[in-house]
């Protein structure tokens, strides 16, 4: 399968995020635990299709604060109202990243409904997401990854066409549960971090 | 016999419930970070809609309207996260659409969530579990199931219940409701 490495985009995520709080889901989760073993950060374990909300829950908390979701298309199909949701409530800090790659990978790579020409871009500019489009360079993706993580106006939706992942959730055991990652990241947040 | 409860009398309870909650936040180190006392996650009920007509005019209550139940309860535990006070306000059919977040968010995850179920169709002179209507009467019988403390609101003598269920749903970490009984007028 064609398209940037996932983790490749991940890692020069993590380069420049600073304290953006990230919210992985599915097969960007194995790999984010490993470059970015830190507390800034909640996956969505055990309820596909709810990362762009838990991270617009947290926008919305702290407007001070850059929150970055690493969604996938067949989690984001899951909730597809999500997009509606998240554009009427406007945060300016929010930052849904979609990692397309037409597959449920997790699950044995079965094609998503409409797989690679279901066009995300669209649908979150008719949401009214105040800007989207699609990177399908690293290279590009590189030059931009700064001011997308910290600087373009939000809700901002970047469709990424990715290929698979190495590893997926299915091979690699959570480190810690949800509530776990919940209660880590509140504390850090409380202590100021 | 359940009586409806006024509007005014449940937006009075929720800033009180509100004032209560980000007390105890603040108690904890939260900064408050925003004008309102606290957040409505809202799917509209029709059971309630006097309480969301009143909100809409209230200022000091933020309400944000979501697409699925779903979508309320995980926004729920990011706005949990955050430190910001939340009242869920769904119909029982949403609560039987999410059940699955209900599990993996609020359960398993841990984090509080206070839910205001309508009970649309609720008939005045019956028991919930004698009612016509199946969405009436699985509702009690689902939260019991899940181990989810709830409590009906049959009349405005009952409105206490409000934040001693969101008391509830801080101190167990996870979901509390109370069952809006008869339309709100």
């Amino acid at each position: 399968m064609d398209g940037m490495k996932p983790e490749e985009i991940l890692r020069a995520i993590a380069e420049v995020r600073g304290n953006a709080i990230c919210v992985p889901t599915m097969t960007t989760s194995p790999a984010w635990r490993e470059i970015a073993p830190d507390d800034l950060s909640v996956g969505c374990v055990g309820f596909m299709g709810g990362a762009s909300s838990l991270g617009l829950g947290m926008a919305l908390a702290m407007p001070d604060r850059r929150v970055v979701v690493f969604d996938g298309d067949g989690s984001l199909l899951m909730q597809l109202g999500s997009l509606a949701t998240a554009a009427g409530a406007r945060p300016r800090n929010f930052v849904h990243l979609l990692f397309k790659n037409g597959v449920y990978h997790t699950s044995g790579a079965q094609e998503t409904p409409g797989g690679l020409d279901v066009d995300f871009v669209m649908m979150a500019k008719g949401a009214g997401y105040r800007n989207a489009y699609a990177i399908r360079e690293i290279d590009e993706f590189r030059r931009r990854v700064k001011r997308i993580v910290h600087d373009e106006e939000g809700p901002l939706f970047v469709e990424l066409h990715t290929g698979l992942a190495d590893k997926t959730p299915m091979m690699v055991r959570e480190r810690s549960s949800f509530a776990q990652q919940v209660e880590k990241l509140r504390s850090t947040l409380l202590k100021g971090s | 016999m359940p009586e409806s409860i006024p509007a005014p009398l449940i937006i009075d309870t929720l800033k009180d419930t509100f004032r209560e909650a980000r007390a105890a936040l603040a108690k904890e180190g939260w900064p408050q970070r925003h004008d309102h006392l606290g957040w409505i996650l809202s799917v509209p009920d029709t059971h309630q809609k006097t309480v969301l007509a009143a909100l809409d005019k209230e200022q000091s209550i933020k309400v944000l309207t979501c697409s699925t139940e779903d979508e309320a309860v995980t926004i729920n535990a990011g706005l949990h996260i955050g430190g910001e006070p939340v009242v869920l306000m769904i119909q029982h059919a949403g609560l039987y659409a999410s059940v699955n977040t209900l599990r993996g968010v609020a359960m398993d995850g841990k984090v509080p969530a206070f839910y205001m179920i309508g009970l649309l169709s609720r008939e005045k002179d019956k028991d919930l579990k004698d009612s016509r209507h199946s969405m009436v009467r699985y509702a009690e019988p689902l939260l019991d199931t899940f181990g989810v403390p709830h409590a009906r609101l049959e009349g405005p003598n009952d409105v206490h219940r409000i934040p001693e269920y969101y008391r509830l749903s801080r101190e167990r970490k996870g979901p509390t409701a109370v069952l809006v009984g008869l339309e709100t007028i």
